[in-house]
């Protein structure tokens, strides 16, 4: 009787430390796998239009600074047709993100045209790859930080709200990594050698939003910025 | 300077501040002079809810008492929502008082800082 009794004890006192293992990679796989969390709703800390700030000069091409001559952000942005932004922009873009870790990829839910994007951990760029609004991300950890590389972008979007332009060739890396628990960082380094004479970098902070929930968010009324009234 | 006085102006400084950086969304403040605040009273004609921006359109009299149709241009409706603006905070044929940044254009467009109703009490529209 007495043995059955330890017998219990010890099953149940088993059965709580199997549980939070169990649900705990439910809940979050890549807690499981001991990869960083960068889970939460996020929104930029202060809205940067140009990631290059008057008083200071982009390294263009001669291209590039025609590109941008020809920049209007009343007439010609490519967001006031409701285009997806493309990265870097859409991280710049002043509306909340969140951000979900399943296995094999981390995914950015952005509030700006509920865009959906995609970061995969396990494998290497495709070959031959579609030129896209957002292109093509693959990911790795770095101790605590994501890195990820994108190419494969189309040519459509601006790098940031003042015209910045690109090219196919464009290629952004960036460095996500959580400075303390409410404080989230993307460190860029952009470069793109038909646009710009070297590479650049910009950055951009996150603040946590607990208890925020992604907005539904549809571009359908922009009459009165892009349609002269 | 008494006390009142004091945070009066520690106030207004302030207010400056935050204004002069807001976090707009969908497309930049490039098109307004974000350095004047403007007030137009007037009556609520229409309340559009909408994305990428919301918009409230009100008629007013100018100097001349002729009758001008204002529109103010506000942030998305997730991030107004989240700043205790709802469909309907205000409605057709409401008294208001509009302030904020009119388009460099001279439209009568503005970008929107803030309302204040018929009884005084004012509601923000900065999201950031």
């Amino acid at each position: 009787m007495r043995n059955r009794w330890k017998a219990s004890i010890l099953g149940v006192a088993a059965l709580l430390l199997v549980l939070p293992a169990i649900f705990g990679q439910a809940a979050n796989p890549s807690k499981a796998t001991g990869a960083p969390d960068l889970t939460g709703v996020w929104l930029i800390d202060h809205f940067q239009p140009a990631l290059f700030p008057k008083g200071t000069t982009p390294p263009f091409t001669p291209w590039g600074e025609a590109q941008f001559k020809k920049a209007d952000t009343q007439v010609n942005d490519p967001n006031l047709a409701c285009l997806p932004h493309g990265i870097p922009r859409l991280m710049f873009v002043p509306l909340p993100m969140e951000i979900f870790q399943v296995p094999d990829r981390v995914l950015m839910y952005q509030e700006a045209g509920n865009q959906l994007r995609q970061i995969h951990m396990n494998r290497d760029h495709k070959k031959d790859l579609d030129p896209t609004y957002n292109g093509d991300s693959v990911g790795k950890w770095e101790g605590g930080t994501l890195v990820v590389d994108t190419i494969g972008f189309n040519d459509v979007t601006w790098l940031d709200h003042a015209g910045l332009p690109h090219t196919e060739s464009l290629h952004v890396v960036e460095r996500i990594h959580r400075v303390d628990h409410t404080t989230l960082v993307d460190d860029f380094t952009i470069e793109d050698p038909k646009a710009y004479t070297k590479p650049w970098a910009a950055s951009q902070t996150y603040h946590l939003k607990p208890g925020w929930e992604i907005a539904e968010y549809v571009c359908d009324n922009n009459k009165y910025v892009y349609h002269e009234k | 300077m008494n006390t009142k006085r004091f945070m009066l102006l520690f106030a207004l400084a302030a207010g400056f501040i935050l204004a002069s950086s807001p976090a707009f969304a969908h497309h930049s403040t490039a098109e307004y002079d974000m350095t004047t605040l403007t007030a137009v009273k007037g009556t609520v004609t229409q309340f559009e809810w909408s994305n990428p921006h919301a918009y409230i359109h009100v008629e007013a009299k100018d100097d001349k008492g002729n009758v001008v149709e204002w529109t103010a241009e506000m942030a998305s409706i997730g991030m107004l929502s989240r700043v205790n603006w709802k469909r309907d905070t205000v409605k057709p044929g409401d008294e208001i008082t509009i302030y904020g940044y009119r388009a460099k254009n001279g439209k009568t467009l503005m970008r929107l800082d803030k309302i204040a109703f018929a009884n005084g009490q004012e509601l923000s529209a900065r999201v950031g």
